[in-house]
């Protein structure tokens, strides 16, 4: 992994993209039971910070992204992007990636791209230059021609990210988004992921298994833990940027790193 | 060797020996004619041929847009819809065992022995399949599409043209593949067994009377027929699916369906 050195990070002092969760509460009902999924969860993230949510499973971390999505109502509590809450998908504050496999088959990369946009009518030719501009962005430029099926799997979240970006939200989240990758390609595209929030200046929300991804990737890490889901621990990452591969093994990378496990294996 | 070429070869092969073995009198002409003997026969009576494919095709269309039109309807409607896709499917699944064809007597003496019968007959054996593979089409969307359109703010309606629709094409179409197959058995069939008119009926009346060549005339008007029906489905499928390869969920889901599904005549 080469240390990316000339990316100069944005970090405009005024900026939308600030995230406020207000004592959120998710509770499921199934067949008579009441699953609490969340409870009492307040959480404040700044412009253009990037926060990664890790827990066990089952601790309600990509419910609490399903929300801050609008895809998914609280139970109780609010949720404030830019200042105002959100209720339903907005994405013009908001974008989302998932994981893989949520490109749409029959499409090619840059109509993918283009889909929120064609979504609010808006005419080819600007749709096709913004599509072209967000697969430039990502890296893939010439490939836009392609059916996801011709993509390897980094190329296709490299499309999705690219679709997340497209309308420039300040906020982009992401859950999982490199679950399905071999390590190699999860690892470039760690830093791929990197260089384009450098270059953005977004939010990201970031919920990942992985540990090591967590606090490479990570301004701040939050902990959660499961039944009901609650938040444990809210970790700064000291760590300078831009990351390279030989923090891994130093001692700051290990203690954070140690500290989150600790906290899932109690709760789990 | 290529695959087609040797396709080709093989039909050829077929064809000769169709027309070899009767001449060499290896075969009794009554069993099969030399297809040459069956095509001067057509032939010479390529008006009442005519006219009895223009019936044919009459209730062959009639039915494939009532079968194909009603059974991606419903299948799509049922697919979508959880109850009424537990409470319907097991029995659209065990009626689709059934060999329906016992009840064609029965639609005659509802319906008559003119078309009515067969249209109603070939609509209900070729909307079975197609139902069957459209909601198979439907519940096989993979919900995380469904999330992603609603993230990036699509309408239930954007979500039903945009999603849905172009996600169920491949199941749809081998659906639709064996609906209009059973579209043609059904209206050949009903009309072999009760008629006055039609392919079948002439094969049938034919046959009564020891005309093999007239018999096998018939025959390969049927036959030309599937043939027709089966490019235009691999046309459409060409235009439209060019994704199909793309997803092995749906590549599955479509082999199922025509691996699953067989004419219960």
């Amino acid at each position: 992994m080469q240390p990316l050195a000339n990316v100069t990070p944005l970090r405009p002092a005024q900026r939308a993209g600030a995230i406020e969760i207000r004592d959120v509460g998710q509770v499921f009902r199934t067949a008579g039971a009441e699953v609490v999924a969340l409870s009492q969860v307040s959480l404040e993230i700044k412009p253009g910070r990037f926060v990664v949510l890790v827990g066990p499973s089952g601790c309600g971390k990509s419910t609490l992204l399903m929300m801050l999505a609008g895809l998914r109502e609280p139970t109780s509590g609010s949720i404030l992007i830019n200042g105002t809450p959100i209720t339903k998908p907005d994405p013009d504050r908001v974008g989302v990636v998932f994981q893989e496999a949520s490109l749409f088959p029959w499409l090619t990369a840059e109509e993918n791209v283009e889909f929120p946009l064609a979504l609010r009518g808006i005419a080819k030719a600007e749709r096709r230059a913004k599509a072209e501009e967000a697969l430039k962005l990502v890296g893939l430029e010439g490939f836009g021609k392609r059916h996801p099926h011709e993509l390897s799997g980094g190329m296709k979240q490299r499309v999705s990210i690219a679709r997340g970006l497209v309308q420039d939200p300040p906020v982009l989240l992401m859950d999982e988004p490199f679950a399905a990758l071999d390590e190699q390609t999860r690892m470039t595209m760690g830093d791929e992921l990197l260089r384009i929030w450098a270059a953005t200046g977004k939010t990201i929300v970031f919920v990942t298994h992985s540990l090591t991804e967590a606090v490479y990737l990570a301004d701040e890490v939050v902990v959660m833990s499961a039944r009901p889901g609650r938040i444990v621990d809210h970790l700064q990452v000291s760590l300078p940027r831009p990351r390279t591969y030989e923090m891994l093994s130093g001692d700051v990378f290990g203690s954070l790193r140690d500290r989150i496990w600790r906290h899932i294996r109690k709760s789990a | 060797m290529k695959a087609s070429t040797l396709r080709w070869l093989i039909v050829s092969i077929l064809i000769a020996l169709w027309e070899i073995l009767p001449r060499a009198g290896l075969i009794p002409e009554l069993f099969l004619p030399p297809l040459s003997v069956t095509l001067i026969a057509g032939f010479a009576d390529a008006g009442e041929y005519g006219q009895a494919l223009l019936v044919t095709l009459y209730e062959v269309g009639l039915s494939m847009l009532f079968a194909c039109g009603g059974g991606i309807l419903l299948g799509a409607v049922i697919g979508s819809l959880p109850r009424p896709r537990v409470l319907i499917m097991p029995m659209v699944s065990s009626l689709y065992a059934v060999p329906l064809v016992i009840l064609y007597p029965v639609f005659t003496v509802w319906l008559g022995i003119g078309p009515e019968s067969k249209i109603a007959f070939a609509s209900i054996y070729g909307f079975l399949p197609t139902m069957l593979a459209t909601a198979a089409g439907i519940q096989t969307i993979d919900p995380q599409l469904l999330l992603a359109a609603r993230s990036m703010g699509a309408t239930l309606s954007q979500r039903l043209v945009r999603v849905i629709l172009p996600a169920a094409i491949p199941t749809v179409l081998s659906g639709l593949r064996v609906g209009g197959a059973l579209v043609i058995v059904g209206v050949v069939v009903s009309e072999m067994l009760i008629s006055s008119a039609g392919i079948g009926y002439l094969i049938s009346r034919y046959r009564t009377i020891l005309d093999s060549p007239h018999v096998f005339a018939g025959v390969l008007l049927v036959l030309a027929m599937a043939v027709a029906f089966n490019a235009a489905i691999r046309w459409i499928e060409r235009k439209c699916a060019i994704w199909q390869t793309g997803t092995r969920g749906a590549q599955a889901a479509a082999d199922d369906i025509s691996g699953a599904i067989q004419p219960a005549t």
